[in-house]
């Protein structure tokens, strides 16, 4: 019957013992005899492999030399399981070793066989929940940080010549918190806070000033109309930057934000911008001034900025 | 599970197949040697020398009796399974890439490779024919034009011979005519493998061009498709449970040998019908060149570019994993 695999078998390093310590003063004499010594040791000391087979368990010790010249011993222990078999499956069994086999004794040979660590299946479930996880949670991160902030004013706009870009702090940060991702346009972000609460991350404590529709009157005076003072400039070219529309727009009035729709992937201009003005008279001066005028080989086309689809 | 890991090669593997008790797993490799070892402990019985170039494929009878390799020296061998000794040897123009005994065992096929001038052909013995051995002359000899044949199965009841070509189209050549019956291309590139079920009403084919497909075996319909990164090199259908193994193929991600002492070549396993990876077994220290299901499904083997086969007896979790749906 076949003797079967070794049971629980302990990592090699536990089973390793260094048996001879005599072997330890050898190396202080010289090249040649050191040879010899171990030679003399191997021959006398080395005792023969046994095997003791206790009920169903087998050991074999074994000893040897290893790499480093010392003495090993090496226990093996397996387990010998009885097993029924169809008859033909244990006719084969008996069949002698065969080609390069042909010498080996029976069981297995260590050297052609060996029982690896135990590995498992790992299951793989449900990979697209896991995905989408992944990809909400750097989004909501993004938002609720800060990308850029004013030197100045510590506002959420570059800081090139602030004067806190004529903003007030905290009708940045409502912008920034209500604008979802992907709205395009300074006037459909302000629009969105009016519908929707501004909330950070659900539970948080939310000042009046930054909520949606419980805003204070102040503040939301204020937001209705920089709306009404909101201006749209269509027909930039490509290499249009805030820069140039603020020097363009500064001559109207104090403009308290600038948003430059740019594609995503390419930080390329998309040939449109919202300008919120201070004053409404600003905003309407500054379309008739450039509305029509020739900016960079375009016409640019100035209009009042029509509300995105809030109500 | 503890894995066996049989260390008989000194080369890649090629191709493992287990015998139909699943007792005897047959290994061969790129060294010359191919070796039989029993499943149950990975114990070696012995080898098959005499081959002098790499082993591409082999097969065993039904009855354990007698084993056809075919090998890159030109030729295919027939050997006897129990002593190692050679009956019989068919010299070619070619590299033999594949071999197969039909389900009877009476006849087989194997074919060559398309060099040095000389088309691919398909030849089909009767071995219990000794005039056909011993003026060479097969039953059959079908000549390939187009693309190389790359893997091939007998069908069904041995009424024709399933190929897989380089282009990644699946031929089925009728025995007793010779034509060419069927021709379906729906793989983009080289077919690597093709296995059957244990009915031998379906297989599945594993490819380079990183899927794996299930077909019907009398009509070639595409039934089902598994999809990975990598390109498949071997695929095997469970005979107990509705799952597909799959060992892959070349990895962009660089493998530290040193790390673990547990290579990171993976086979994966998909469900049968709802074509979603559900586990993975790592291990191999190269990629897994073919990978076989014990007759029983209690156990699966795997080959690698390492030159180990890893035989692995599955856990009850794997048992009793349901897929969820």
């Amino acid at each position: 019957m076949p003797s079967v695999e070794p049971d629980n078998k302990p990592s090699w390093a536990d089973q390793v013992e260094d048996l001879d310590d005599d072997v330890d003063d050898v190396p202080t004499t010289s090249g040649s005899s050191k040879v010899d010594a171990h030679i003399t040791l191997s021959d006398e000391e080395l005792p023969p492999p046994e095997e003791v087979i206790d009920g169903d368990t087998k050991v074999i010790t074994e000893y040897s030399i290893n790499d480093e010249g010392k003495k090993v011993k090496i226990i093996r222990t397996y387990r010998v399981e009885t097993r029924k078999a169809s008859k033909t499956i244990a006719r084969r069994k008996a069949w002698p070793k065969f080609g390069d086999s042909e010498y080996d004794g029976p069981g297995p040979n260590p050297s052609t066989t060996a029982i690896c660590d135990d590995i498992f299946m790992t299951f793989v479930t449900n990979k697209e929940e896991a995905l989408n996880d992944k990809e909400e949670d750097p989004m909501a991160k993004l938002k609720g940080t800060r990308i850029v902030q004013c030197r100045i004013c510590k506002g959420d706009h570059w800081t090139t010549k602030c004067p806190y870009k004529d903003t007030l702090g905290p009708i940045q940060e409502e912008l920034e918190k209500s604008d979802k991702p992907g709205e395009p346009g300074a006037a459909g972000a302000k629009g969105a806070e009016q519908a929707a609460p501004a909330r950070a991350a659900g539970g948080k404590y939310v000042p009046p000033s930054l909520r949606g529709a419980n805003r204070g009157p102040g503040e939301s005076m204020a937001q209705r109309r920089d709306d009404q003072a909101t201006i749209r400039v269509t027909n930039l070219s490509e290499d249009t930057r805030e820069s140039d529309l603020q020097e363009l727009f500064r001559p109207f009035g104090a403009i308290s934000r600038i948003y430059l729709a740019k594609d995503k992937v390419t930080h390329q201009s998309k040939g449109f911008a919202f300008i919120n003005f201070h004053r409404r008279e600003d905003a309407a001066r500054a379309i008739t001034g450039v509305n029509g005028f020739g900016y960079d080989n375009l016409i640019l086309n100035v209009e009042w900025a029509r509300p995105s689809n809030q109500q | 599970m503890k894995p066996l890991m049989l260390q008989g090669h000194t080369r890649a593997i090629t191709q493992i197949r287990y015998n139909r008790e699943g007792d005897l797993l047959f290994s061969c490799a790129k060294d010359t040697k191919p070796c039989v070892w029993y499943s149950i402990n990975g114990e070696r019985l012995g080898t098959y020398n005499g081959h002098n170039g790499a082993v591409w494929a082999l097969d065993i009878d039904w009855q354990t009796t007698k084993v056809l390799t075919a090998a890159a020296d030109n030729s295919a061998r027939l050997w006897d399974c129990e002593t190692g000794k050679q009956l019989f040897q068919w010299d070619t123009n070619n590299a033999v890439r594949t071999c197969g005994f039909s389900y009877s065992g009476d006849m087989i096929m194997f074919c060559t490779d398309r060099q040095m001038g000389y088309n691919p052909t398909l030849d089909i013995y009767d071995i219990r024919a000794g005039e056909q051995l011993a003026n060479n002359a097969p039953l059959l000899s079908i000549p390939i034009e187009g693309p190389k044949v790359t893997s091939a199965v007998w069908g069904g009841l041995d009424e024709y011979i399933i190929t897989g070509h380089e282009s990644g189209e699946f031929s089925q050549f009728d025995v007793k005519s010779g034509e060419r019956v069927r021709n379906v291309k729906i793989h983009s590139k080289q077919i690597n493998d093709i296995q059957l079920n244990k009915d031998r009403t379906m297989f599945v084919s594993a490819s380079k061009d990183t899927n794996a497909m299930l077909f019907d075996a009398d009509s070639l319909d595409h039934l089902k498709t598994y999809k990975t990164e990598r390109p498949v090199n071997s695929a095997a259908m469970s005979p107990r449970m509705d799952h597909v193994v799959l060992g892959g193929g070349q990895e962009a991600m660089q493998v530290t040998t040193t790390s673990t002492r547990i290579g990171k070549f993976d086979a994966r396993f998909f469900h049968l019908i709802f074509e979603e990876e559900f586990g993975r077994v790592k291990g191999h220290f190269g990629p897994i060149n073919s990978v076989a299901f014990h007759p029983d499904g209690k156990s699966y083997s795997s080959g690698g570019e390492d030159g180990y086969v890893r035989v692995h007896y599955f856990d009850p979790q794997y048992f009793e994993f349901e897929f969820e749906f």
